[in-house]
């Protein structure tokens, strides 16, 4: 299976470890990728909403060169491309890429495969991605979500409900005083979960809510990468999170 | 009579600029308030809201007085809506006309449109990810010469 990894500015400039994670994930899945090196920020209405054409022919330009299913890394690209996708090749009558986020080539493989590993006992939170459910692009259910809880499941993991699940972190408020008292209601509700970390498959929700959170955030790749045998080490995972882990 | 003429004709002046900027089909809106009960920001700052934003358009004509750029696009509203409305897309068009009638745009989106007019992406590689990526053996990456002119053309060319 060969699929054009699309990462993302955010991961590939701040998070370095979290592509590294999920490289990993994909070579030890047996997913072959390849990353087009001319491809452009996916320029999200969310803070590029100033022209919708700038938008859709970055996106366009974006899609002339992507030749197998695109994934995501971060689930703002997500559905950025896969909007603008849709509307360009309606536009031009040309078949767009499908766009599939890392979360759901995941769960397809895991479970094409009978993947299910030991028991860690880590206790997750999840930060559902607003741009991942809504509005419904088909993933998951959009008001309630359990694509992602599964995955971590099957990895070994524990997802945890907790008070105010589906809030926004407010990762994409570009005014600060909103931005803020946003993140800070949800580090709250997440602080208070009894979780030993929290888990994001945006990048926005990952800048968020690390500068605000004292637990660790992770992103999904980096629990993926460490069920299939990564050294944390290599995937950021902090030393302090796997020595609170179950040894099999 | 040609007051109510003309009435009508402003308010879909209004309705029409908003719809070119993709704005979705706000004369369905029936003042229900899902959108505003749904709403993120309306939660924590009961000035921001949707509901009202929309009537003022439709029923008065009027640009609202709230900052578009508090909403946090999570699309609760676009979820909730009855009448398949799409408030988020009428707030984006609002920041689109804020922006065309001249008003200032949030420090940070003017900075993340630069780095993407000079680099391609958004958000800039500092020295410490360089570092990292090169401890982790990850490939450089950079946009070629030819790539990031067709990426500035695209984004000159809309007047940025």
């Amino acid at each position: 299976m060969s699929v054009t990894l699309y990462l993302g500015c955010v991961i590939r400039s701040l998070y370095p470890e979290v592509e590294k994670a999920v490289k990993e994930t994909l070579n030890r899945v047996s997913i072959h990728f390849e990353e087009p090196k001319d491809a452009s920020c996916c320029a999200p209405l969310g803070f590029f909403s100033l022209n919708r054409n700038v938008w859709l022919r970055l996106n366009e330009r974006n899609m002339r060169l992507f030749q197998s299913t695109v994934v995501t890394a971060c689930d703002d690209c997500f559905a950025s491309l896969s909007d603008a996708f849709k509307i360009v090749s309606e536009k031009n009558g040309i078949k767009a890429p499908e766009v599939k986020p890392f979360e759901k080539i995941m769960m397809e493989k895991l479970e094409e495969r009978g993947m299910v590993f030991s028991f860690k006992g880590l206790r997750c939170a999840v930060q559902h991605s607003c741009h991942l459910l809504r509005p419904a692009r088909g993933m998951d259910d959009a008001e309630n979500p359990r694509m992602v809880k599964r995955i971590l499941e099957r990895l070994g993991y524990l997802p945890i409900p907790y008070e105010g699940e589906l809030d926004c972190c407010g990762g994409l408020v570009f005014e600060d005083r909103m931005s803020r008292v946003l993140a800070d209601r949800k580090t709250r509700a997440l602080e208070e979960s009894g979780a030993d970390c929290v888990v994001v498959t945006c990048s926005h929700c990952m800048r968020q809510l690390k500068s605000v959170s004292k637990l660790p955030v992770l992103h999904l790749a980096q629990l993926s990468a460490l069920s299939l045998d990564v050294k944390p080490g290599e995937i950021g995972v902090p030393e302090t999170l796997v020595r609170r882990m179950v040894k099999p | 009579m040609f007051v109510k003429h003309r009435f009508i004709r402003e308010r879909r002046g209004l309705i029409s600029r908003l719809r070119e900027k993709g704005a979705g089909d706000l004369l369905k809106c029936i003042q229900c308030g899902s959108c505003t009960s749904a709403c993120t920001v309306n939660a924590v700052d009961e000035e921001f809201n949707p509901r009202r934003m929309i009537g003022l358009i439709t029923r008065f004509n009027k640009l609202p007085d709230q900052d578009p750029w508090l909403c946090a696009t999570c699309s609760l509203c676009v979820e909730r809506c009855p009448q398949s409305v799409n408030p988020l897309s009428i707030i984006l068009a609002l920041r689109m006309i804020r922006h065309e009638d001249g008003n200032k745009l949030p420090d940070k989106v003017a900075e993340m449109i630069e780095q993407v007019k000079k680099t391609g992406f958004a958000f800039p590689l500092n020295q410490e990810a360089r570092d990292k990526r090169m401890l982790l053996g990850l490939p450089e990456f950079r946009i070629s010469e030819e790539g990031l002119n067709e990426i500035r053309k695209i984004i000159t060319e809309a007047g940025f």
